[in-house]
């Protein structure tokens, strides 16, 4: 069996912080660990209550977990992942990681001195590394996922992320007997457009479009790229008279806009479908093909206009 | 898959020791959340990998899955999940005795968790003369692909689960939880010989 000494010993190389309290929160006993990366003398901390060498700690919250362990007799713990650190900690990354404090996962032992006195061991292990990596991969994932979502070019939302909201859209207006409208645009003569002024021309000209409509819509709608010129707007909440309303304010302002290109000034217009979520709608592709018919109507009427649905006019 | 295969005194052997570790760690609960809590016996059954998966990924209302691997001495040990219905995660700073600003709900659910799970193991581990120690519990995210996802990822080859139903009602703050234990099929052979110990020494 080894000594005590050896085991002091151990405990004083290790790379883990050892700090064990009282039932009174005194520190009893704390490893070199912690006083080099803490910056304190033992003489300041050992004996002395562990809230006024750590005036960071939250006491309140401290307390009742240290209870638990004192009560329950059984480990507990704490992650960075909830919280970044209890101990303000110097660490071993200060210039390459953003951490300001150590960032520490905190393991609760409950410890039975051999006088029958109960003691708490807290392990402070240093996971500045995990957090800085882990923070950096959760961001990417964010951007990642971002990404899949957003059309490229127009940086409005791409078809399938489109779909996927109607399709929520579309369960919840059913669910909750909420209205919702659709909208679907199409630019008039976008091929002839590409071939006056060359396809960055046409870029352009989608780019600002789906900027300008952007502008005005409310929060809660939802504007995607159907397809090459063609856009889509869901309007959760709205009857055909509020959906109306916004599809002639799109109409109108695509035709006033005038895009600068290299010395050109381009102008362009767009047919408007419109449709509203009806009884006989089953499946939101149900809802889509309306507003389509309705986009094809306008189109067929001479371009630049606004059609309904013919469903909803007869009804 | 293979089997527990336990006979009849094995199987009273362990719904035995669970209950009486059922007992007191509730008895320990109470006193720790100051409150009453009532359980009833828990149901234990065996289940396969394959009809687990299945089931946690059918329900669609779990709000959190917690884990929480175990291990003792004899090569017991696995991992402990909690799962959690929505409408159960409301109070639990309440319960618990903080202040709901003091921690966010993923620390409350966490937190409950790893001491339902330890003070339950801790007392079934004194049954068995054996002792616990703990992984940091790890909250799965809430969503059920991502539990199934962990389910199907899981590192040890496990094909075989225990679970363990238990029911916590605490007066005021109506909740329960299912705590799943996975043995891998190592470990239930392990327990399957320190039953048969117990039995052999009544």
């Amino acid at each position: 069996m080894y000594s005590n000494d050896i085991c002091i010993d151990i405990t004083n190389k290790l790379n883990t912080g050892v700090l064990i309290i009282d039932n009174q929160y005194n520190i009893v006993f704390w490893n070199r660990y912690l006083e080099i990366h803490s910056n304190r003398k033992t003489d300041d901390v050992v004996g002395n209550n562990i809230f006024q060498v750590f005036p960071e700690l939250p006491q309140k919250w401290l307390k009742r977990k240290v209870e638990g362990v004192f009560q329950l007799k059984s480990q507990s713990f704490c992650s960075w992942e909830q919280r970044h650190h209890l101990f303000e900690l110097q660490h071993t990354r200060p210039i390459s990681t953003n951490s300001h404090f150590m960032a520490q996962n905190c393991t609760f032992l409950p410890l039975e001195r051999k006088d029958g006195s109960d003691n708490v061991c807290i392990l402070i292990e240093d996971v500045t590394d995990v957090c800085h990596y882990q923070t950096m991969l959760n961001k990417t994932l964010e951007e990642l996922a971002q990404s899949n979502r957003i059309d490229g070019l127009t940086q409005i939302f791409n078809r399938k992320h489109w779909e996927e909201c109607l399709e929520k859209e579309f369960s919840r207006a059913r669910r909750y007997q909420h209205g919702l409208a659709l909208i679907m645009f199409d630019l008039d003569h976008f091929k002839l457009l590409n071939d006056t002024y060359g396809h960055l021309g046409g870029d352009l000209v989608l780019i600002e479009t789906a900027k300008i409509i952007s502008s005005l819509l409310r929060l809660g709608d939802l504007f995607g790229r159907y397809g090459g010129e063609e856009f889509a707007i869901i309007l959760p909440n709205t009857d055909i008279v509020g959906a109306l309303d916004v599809a002639e304010r799109i109409r109108v302002a695509i035709s006033k806009n005038v895009i600068n290109f290299q010395k050109s000034e381009i102008k362009v217009t767009a047919s408007v479908g419109v449709a509203v979520i009806s009884e006989e709608d089953t499946r939101y592709e149900d809802l889509i093909s309306n507003t389509d018919l309705a986009l094809y109507d306008a189109k067929a009427s001479g371009r630049n206009i606004v059609c309904v649905a013919k469903h909803l006019i007869e009804a | 898959m293979s089997e527990l295969n336990l006979n009849e005194d094995q199987q009273d052997c362990l719904q035995e020791i669970i209950n009486v570790a059922m007992g007191q760690a509730s008895d320990q609960l109470a006193r720790f959340l100051d409150t009453f809590v009532y359980l009833k016996v828990p149901s234990i059954e065996q289940v396969s990998t394959l009809s687990l998966i299945e089931t946690l990924s059918s329900n669609e209302n779990s709000a959190a899955v917690v884990s929480q691997g175990f291990f003792g001495y004899e090569g017991i040990r696995g991992e402990a999940l909690l799962v959690y219905k929505p409408k159960d995660s409301d109070r639990l700073a309440d319960l618990l005795g903080y202040e709901p600003d003091e921690l966010s709900v993923e620390e409350q659910i966490i937190d409950l968790s790893s001491i339902l799970t330890t003070t339950f193991l801790n007392v079934f581990a004194k049954q068995i003369d054996n002792q616990m120690s703990y992984s940091a519990p790890r909250l799965l995210a809430g969503s059920q692909s991502a539990v199934s996802d962990h389910l199907a990822q899981q590192s040890f080859n496990w094909d075989l689960a225990l679970k363990v139903k238990i029911t916590y009602q605490v007066t005021d703050y109506s909740f329960n939880c299912d705590m799943i234990l996975f043995i891998p099929e190592s470990a239930i052979n392990n327990i399957k010989s320190v039953i048969d110990r117990i039995l052999e020494e009544f």
